[in-house]
C-alpha cells in the first residue's frame, strides 16, 4: 500500500514539476500557483510518508529494511530517512520546491515576466531531480517477502551533528538553484522589464551560503568527534566538494554587493550564479556515482552516474553557452579605484576564485592522471595545505582591511588613523596567546595575527555602531575571525600521542599527566561497548577531568565505531580514542592534544548568526521593492 | 576578442565533464589499490610457524611453485566469509596456500583452523604485524598470488568474493 501511494506521489511531484515548467512559459498566473502549491504539497507528502515509514519501521519498504532497525532511537529513525542515498534524494526534492515557492511569493506585476521565467527554469532542475529519484533511486520500492526487521543504520552516522548536516547542506546547495535560475533568466530576458534582478538572488545567495557554511562545520564536527582520527578536515573528495561552491558562493555573496552599490561586475556575477550551483550538482555527482571514493561513499552505481551526468551536461551546457552569447550585454566600465571598498571586495573576489580552482584541480587530478595515463595517484593534505591555504592568507589579510575602506575611494592619509585602533588591538591579543602557546613558524604566526586582526576590527566597529555598516555582515566577519584563530591553533600547536597502556600505567602529553584507570564493558541501545577510564592530572596533581573512551559494537550491522572521548575547554581539546588491545599487552591509545577547537565551532555558529541577520534585512529590502 | 573570451567557460565545462564521463564508462574499481610490490621480488622475513617446530625463512620457500599468500586474523569476520574460498585454493592442484597469522592468538588460531578447517599448508604466526608491514599489507584480510620465481602477481585487499575468486583463478591458470 505504503509503495503504491508513494509512487503515485512522486508521479504527482513529476506531473506537477511538469506543468511547472509550461505554465510559467506562458506565464499563467493563476496554473503557475497551482503548479507550485501542488508542487510543494505532493513533496512534502512524499517525504513525509518516508519518514512516517522509517518512523513506524515497516519493512515491506525495501529502504527502510536496508536502512532502518526496531531497535534504532527514534531520533535516527527519522534522520536515517535521508541517511541513505534514495531518502537523500528525496529531501534534496523537498528543498528544491521549499526554494520554488519562495522564488514564486516574489511575483508580482512589476516584475512577473522575470519571476516566471525564473519559475520556468527551476521547474526544469526539479523535473530532473524527480525523473533521476523515480528511474534510478525510488525510495518506495518494495521488499518482498516482508521481513520482521531491518538491517540497521551504518552506525557511524549515528550522531547528532551529522543527522542535521545533510538538511542544512542541501539548504546550501539547492539555495544556489535559485540564484542559477535567476541568473539564466535575467540572461534569456535581457531583462527588458528593468528588475533588479541582484536584489532578489542575494538573499537566496545569503541563504545557501549561510547554511552551507553551518552544514561543512557540523560534517566537521561529526568527522571530529566520531571518526577518531584526531581532525576535523580532511581535503576528503566529497569535503572539498561543499568546500568550492562555498567559495564561490563568497565571492558571488560580496560581488553582488558591488552590483548592488556600483552597477558594476553584473557579467562576472550571472557567471558566479552558474558555476556555483553547477559545482553543486557536480559535487553531488562525485560522491553519487562512485568515480572517487570516499567516507561519504553512497551505494556505487554507474547508471546514477550516467544521469546526473547527463543532467548536468544539459543545465551546464545550456546555461553556459547562453553566457557566452549573452553576457556582453552586461559587461559596462564603471571602473572604480582599487583602494576602496570594492576594491577590496574585488581582490578577495579573485582570491576566492583562485583557490577554488586550486581545490578544483587537487580533487580532479587524481582522475585526470586515471584517465591519461592509467597510474593511480592520490592527492591530499600536503597539496591543499601548501596550495590553498597560502593564497587564504593575503584573502584574510583584505578582509580585515576592506570593510574600513570607503566606497568609491579612500584618502589614503586617513587610513592610518582608522586602522591604528584595530592594529594596536591586535597587537596585544596576538602578544597575549604567544605568551602563552611559544611555538612559532611562519603560517602559524601570520594565522593567529590574522584571526586577531579580523576579530579587532570587527569588534571595534560593531562597539563603535556606526550606521552605514550592515550588522549580519559585522557578525559574520567576527565568526571568521574566531574560525580561523581555532583553525590556527588547532594546526600548529597539535600534539599527538600514540602509545599502548596497561591498567594504571601513565602517559604524559603537554603539561597533562592521563593515567588508564580501568577498561569496563558497557551496553547501549543497539550496541555493546569496551569503555576504558581515564583519570587526567594537571602539573599540580589536581584531577582535570575523567575520560571514557569507548569502542563500540554493533551486532546488527556487524561493525565497529569508535567514539572519541574529549575534555574541552577554551584554551583546548584533550582527545582520547582507545584503540586494540587486551589485558596482558595493553591497549593502543591515541592521545592529542588540540589547542583552540572549541573557537572553530563558536566561529560557525557566529557566522550563522550573522548569515541569518543579513537574510532578514535582506528580505525587508525586497519587500520594500515590490 | 572579448566575445571569443565568453565561450571559455563552457568549453573547460565539457572537457571536465568528457573526462568523467569517460571514466564512468571504462570498467574501473576505485578501491583498487597498486601495489608497489607488483613484479618485484617477495619481501625477506623469518618468522616461527603455527604447527612446524622450524623456523620459516622466505628465501627458501618461495620457489618452484605458485603460492597463494593469506593474511589472516580469528578476530576478523570478512576472513571467516573468505575461507571457502581459501579452501577451494587448497583444493587445486599446482598451487600451494601459505597463511599468515596477523595480530593473533596462537591458541586460538589453532581452534579456529580445527572448526572451519585448514586450508594452510603452513600458516606463519606474525604477532606484531612486523611481516604485514614487509608486503604492505593495508588491511586484512589480504591476498598475493606469487609465481614460482618468487615475483608477485596479484595482490587483492578484502574478502574474496565469488568473482575476485574467479579472477585469482585466471591469474594462476596464467602462471602456470
Amino acid at each position: 500500500m505504503t509503495t503504491y501511494l508513494g509512487n503515485f506521489l512522486l508521479s504527482l511531484s513529476l506531473f506537477f514539476a511538469i506543468s511547472q515548467f509550461f505554465v510559467s512559459k506562458k506565464n499563467k498566473f493563476k496554473f503557475i500557483t497551482i503548479t507550485v502549491n501542488g508542487l510543494l504539497i505532493s513533496s512534502l507528502l512524499s517525504f513525509g510518508l518516508l519518514m512516517y515509514s522509517h518512523i513506524i519501521s515497516d519493512f515491506s519498504i525495501l529502504n527502510v529494511f536496508q536502512n532502518s532497525h526496531t531497535t534504532k532511537p527514534l531520533f535516527y529513525k527519522i534522520s536515517g530517512v535521508w541517511g541513505n542515498h534514495e531518502g537523500s534524494m528525496l529531501l534534496w526534492i523537498l528543498v528544491l520546491t521549499i526554494f520554488n515557492y519562495f522564488i514564486f511569493k516574489l511575483y508580482n506585476k512589476n516584475n512577473s515576466i522575470f519571476i516566471a521565467k525564473t519559475l520556468e527554469i527551476q521547474a526544469f532542475i526539479t523535473t530532473g531531480f524527480i525523473l533521476f529519484t523515480i528511474l534510478t533511486s525510488n525510495p518506495f520500492q518494495r521488499m518482498f517477502p516482508e521481513q520482521a526487521n531491518g538491517l540497521g543504520f551504518n552506525p557511524i552516522l549515528q550522531d547528532p551533528a551529522l543527522a542535521i548536516h545533510p538538511p542544512l547542506l542541501y539548504i546550501g546547495y539547492v539555495g544556489f538553484s535559485a540564484a542559477f535560475s535567476i541568473s539564466v533568466a535575467t540572461l534569456t530576458l535581457n531583462n527588458n522589464e528593468k528588475v533588479p534582478w541582484y536584489n532578489y538572488m542575494k538573499p537566496f545567495v545569503l541563504a545557501a551560503w549561510t547554511f552551507l557554511t553551518i552544514g561543512i562545520a557540523l560534517g566537521a564536527v561529526w568527522a571530529y568527534y566520531e571518526l577518531g582520527w584526531g581532525g576535523w578536515w580532511f581535503w576528503d573528495p566529497v569535503e572539498n566538494a561543499s568546500f568550492m561552491p562555498w567559495l564561490l558562493g563568497t565571492a558571488l555573496l560580496h560581488s553582488l554587493i558591488i552590483v548592488e552599490k556600483r552597477k558594476s561586475l553584473q557579467a562576472w556575477v550571472l557567471l558566479l550564479a552558474i558555476l556555483a550551483f553547477l559545482l553543486s550538482v557536480i559535487g553531488t555527482f562525485l560522491v553519487r556515482s562512485g568515480i572517487l571514493t570516499s567516507v561519504h561513499t553512497f551505494a556505487l552505481d554507474p547508471s546514477r552516474g550516467i544521469y546526473i551526468l547527463a543532467f548536468t551536461a544539459l543545465l551546464g551546457g545550456y546555461s553556459l553557452v547562453l553566457f557566452g552569447k549573452k553576457s556582453k550585454k552586461y559587461f559596462n566600465t564603471n571602473y572604480f579605484a582599487l583602494f576602496s571598498r570594492e576594491g577590496s571586495i574585488l581582490i578577495n573576489n579573485i582570491l576566492m576564485v583562485i583557490i577554488c580552482a586550486t581545490v578544483f584541480l587537487g580533487t580532479i587530478y587524481p582522475l585526470l592522471i586515471e584517465a591519461f595515463t592509467n597510474n593511480k595517484i592520490s592527492v591530499g593534505e600536503p597539496y591543499f595545505n601548501s596550495t590553498a591555504v597560502p593564497i587564504m592568507l593575503p584573502a584574510i589579510l583584505v578582509m580585515g582591511v576592506g570593510p574600513i575602506l570607503a566606497w568609491n575611494r579612500e584618502e589614503k592619509s586617513k587610513i592610518f588613523k582608522k586602522i591604528l585602533p584595530s592594529v594596536l588591538l591586535t597587537g596585544i591579543m596576538s602578544g597575549l596567546i604567544f605568551s602563552i602557546y611559544q611555538s612559532y613558524n611562519f603560517i602559524g604566526i601570520a594565522g593567529i595575527i590574522l584571526a586577531f586582526w579580523i576579530i579587532s576590527n570587527n569588534i571595534i566597529i560593531l562597539f563603535k555602531q556606526k550606521k552605514n555598516y550592515s550588522s549580519g555582515m559585522l557578525v559574520a566577519h567576527l565568526g571568521i575571525g574566531l574560525l580561523i584563530l581555532g583553525i590556527t591553533g588547532s594546526s600548529i600547536w597539535q600534539e599527538e600521542k600514540i602509545t599502548r597502556l596497561q591498567i594504571n600505567t601513565s602517559a604524559q602529553i603537554n603539561k597533562y599527566n592521563i593515567i588508564f584507570k580501568e577498561i569496563n564493558e558497557a551496553k547501549g541501545p543497539n550496541y555493546v561497548a569496551l569503555k576504558g577510564n581515564f583519570t587526567v592530572y594537571d602539573e599540580k596533581k589536581n584531577i582535570i577531568t575523567k575520560l571514557e573512551p569507548e569502542n563500540r559494537y554493533y551486532p546488527i550491522t556487524n561493525s565497529f565505531t569508535t567514539e572519541a572521548s574529549i575534555h574541552t575547554n577554551l584554551a583546548r581539546d584533550l582527545y582520547i580514542v582507545l584503540g586494540d588491545g587486551n589485558l596482558s599487552e595493553g591497549w593502543v591509545v591515541k592521545i592529542y592534544y588540540n589547542p583552540l577547537v572549541i573557537w572553530i565551532w563558536i566561529g560557525a555558529l557566529i557566522i550563522f548568526i550573522g548569515g541569518i541577520i543579513s537574510i532578514s534585512n535582506n528580505l525587508k529590502k525586497i519587500k520594500i521593492l515590490s | 576578442m572579448k566575445k571569443k573570451l565568453l565561450i571559455l567557460p563552457s568549453i573547460f565545462f565539457f572537457i571536465i565533464l568528457s573526462i568523467f564521463f569517460y571514466l564512468l564508462i571504462i570498467e574501473r574499481n576505485p578501491s583498487e589499490l597498486p601495489s608497489n610490490l607488483l613484479n618485484k621480488n617477495v619481501p625477506i622475513f623469518e618468522t616461527e610457524s603455527l604447527f612446524k617446530n622450524e623456523k620459516f625463512i622466505s628465501s627458501q620457500e618461495f620457489k618452484n611453485e605458485i603460492i597463494l599468500v593469506n593474511f589472516f586474523a580469528t578476530w576478523c569476520k570478512p576472513c571467516r566469509d573468505e575461507h571457502v574460498y581459501i579452501k577451494r585454493f587448497s583444493n587445486k592442484k599446482g598451487i600451494k596456500v601459505i597463511g599468515i597469522n596477523y595480530k593473533d592468538n596462537s591458541k586460538k588460531t589453532i581452534k579456529w583452523l580445527k572448526n572451519l578447517g585448514n586450508p594452510y599448508s603452513d600458516v606463519l604466526i606474525d604477532k606484531n604485524g612486523r611481516v604485514a608491514i614487509d608486503w604492505g599489507v593495508y588491511g586484512i584480510p589480504e591476498t598475493f598470488i606469487v609465481n614460482s620465481k618468487g615475483i608477485i602477481k596479484y595482490r587483492h585487499v578484502g574478502p574474496i568474493t565469488n568473482e575476485i575468486y574467479k579472477k585469482i583463478n585466471l591469474i594462476i591458470n596464467e602462471n602456470e
